[in-house]
């Protein structure tokens, strides 16, 4: 059953989309066992993280999926990473930068004029990224990189974009500012609120 | 409306508004008017809340055009040339080099803790093959029983063709050999002239395969000239029937001639 799982798991996150409980119960963790759920998915966890490395973060309480990241520390050299993907998480780095920067969260069209001096537009399609719109507002945010709230009351629609859950866990603020600070070539203690606040959530 | 204006920190415009919504509310008795002012309220502390925090970024002022400039820069633009892309007068010209963002990609992957994809190695197996294959088996029989049939029907006919092209070879050789004969009765050709294709070793073989047909025919014959070479010449007619009657005038002779030789 234990294997399973680890199968189950590591199959099911190559799209890195979040793994339901209600996908683990479909397919391993059949009704009779359903009693020693908990367990199976510790033991499926101590697995995957002696055998590969892999941390099981559970990130949503209420309706209980999960992700995996990875808990090797980070080394040097080549990444198993297909280029599509690196590209993706050249723009995703780069919007969670400008989130973090700007105070953890930012309007919709904060971002987009941003992206705009980068020759990323929300309304043609990228030479590299196809549909930036929905890479950045569909994809993103159901791997859990991004959440996104729509501001109340506003018309035509406005939403705020935050860091979600899979952003808190695979990096962070400490990173996230470091490479801020690389890229405009100043000491990350240069802007002094988000230096202290990236310290205090590591 | 006039979000903008209410946003700007030094505009007291929120506070003005949000008192004016409290004189209007003394007036209200309908439940209509009511919601409205609810939903005002909402919006003004939802800008209130926007105000607060841009407050707070000012504190460590965040440029993000100097942010993007700097990432463009990283990803290896090229300022000089001027880029052909309509509707970008607001962005500043230089050239993306395409592979800018596999650049901040690479950069970018360092900062992730990113689980790497399972794939497996050798493939999944996959369950197809044998079936296109059993259809590609039936159709090739049956094509090639068609093909089969066709077969001997052009056999018979190539073979055919071919004897007659053995023929019209040995006529055809005969009848140069003649015209020789007729232009020079009294020069016999040597035969290695005669036969040997100075451009084709094959050429040369199959010239002599088609005297040998004259010779046993006893259309023509073989004689050895004073230096012991072969000489050719067309029999006369009138010998024809003496040959005939002669027994053990004729003679086998095996030549053999290979490459070199021939060379």
């Amino acid at each position: 059953q234990v294997s399973e799982l680890v199968q189950l798991l590591l199959v099911k996150d190559q799209k890195k989309m979040p793994i339901k409980r209600s996908d683990i119960l479909k397919y391993v963790i059949t009704r009779e066992y359903k009693d020693y759920y908990s367990e199976i998915v510790n033991r499926a966890g101590r697995t995957l993280q002696q055998v590969f490395g892999l941390q099981l973060v559970e990130i949503d309480t209420k309706c209980r999926s999960y992700i995996l990241i990875n808990n090797l520390p980070r080394a040097e050299g080549e990444y198993l990473c297909r280029d599509k993907e690196k590209e993706k998480m050249g723009l995703l780095l780069v919007i969670l930068s400008f989130i973090f920067m700007k105070g953890n969260s930012v309007k919709d069209s904060a971002l987009w004029e941003f992206l705009h001096l980068l020759r990323v537009y929300p309304g043609k399609q990228h030479r590299v990224f196809g549909d930036v719109r929905k890479l950045v507002m569909d994809e993103f945010v159901r791997q859990k990189y991004l959440e996104t709230t729509q501001i109340p009351l506003t018309d035509p629609a406005e939403f705020k974009f935050q860091w979600g859950p899979r952003a808190e866990k695979e990096t962070s603020k400490k990173d996230v500012l470091n490479f801020v600070a690389k890229i405009q070539g100043k000491d990350p203690t240069f802007w002094a609120s988000q230096y202290s606040e990236a310290v205090a959530t590591t | 409306e006039n979000r903008e204006s209410m946003l700007n920190s030094k505009s007291n415009r929120l506070t003005e508004t949000l008192e004016e919504a409290n004189v209007i509310f003394g007036g209200v008795c309908h439940t209509r008017e009511a919601i409205l002012d609810a939903q005002l309220l909402v919006i003004a502390s939802n800008i209130g809340k926007e105000k607060a925090n841009e407050l707070h970024s000012e504190m460590s002022a965040f440029d993000s055009t100097a942010f993007a400039e700097d990432l463009l820069t990283f990803m290896g633009i090229n300022r000089t040339e001027v880029e052909e892309t309509d509707g970008s007068e607001d962005v500043p010209g230089g050239f993306l080099p395409s592979g800018a963002w596999q650049t901040m990609g690479e950069e970018a992957s360092k900062y992730f803790r990113r689980a790497p994809t399972f794939h497996y190695m050798m493939g999944s197996f996959k369950s197809e093959p044998p079936v296109p294959k059993q259809r590609i088996e039936r159709q090739k029989k049956a094509s090639r029983g068609k093909a089969e049939r066709a077969m001997p029907a052009q056999l018979k006919r190539m073979e055919e063709s071919h004897q007659e092209a053995t023929e019209k070879e040995v006529e055809r050789i005969l009848r140069i050999l003649q015209t020789h004969f007729e232009n020079d009765p009294d020069a016999p050709i040597s035969f290695f002239d005669f036969v040997i294709d100075p451009n084709s070793f094959a050429r040369t073989v199959e010239n002599m395969f088609h005297v040998s047909f004259l010779i046993r025919d006893g259309l023509a014959e073989i004689k050895l000239d004073e230096d012991g070479l072969p000489i050719i010449e067309p029999t006369k007619p009138s010998r024809e029937g003496e040959e005939d009657s002669r027994a053990g005038a004729r003679n086998q002779v095996v030549i053999s001639l290979d490459q070199r030789e021939w060379k």
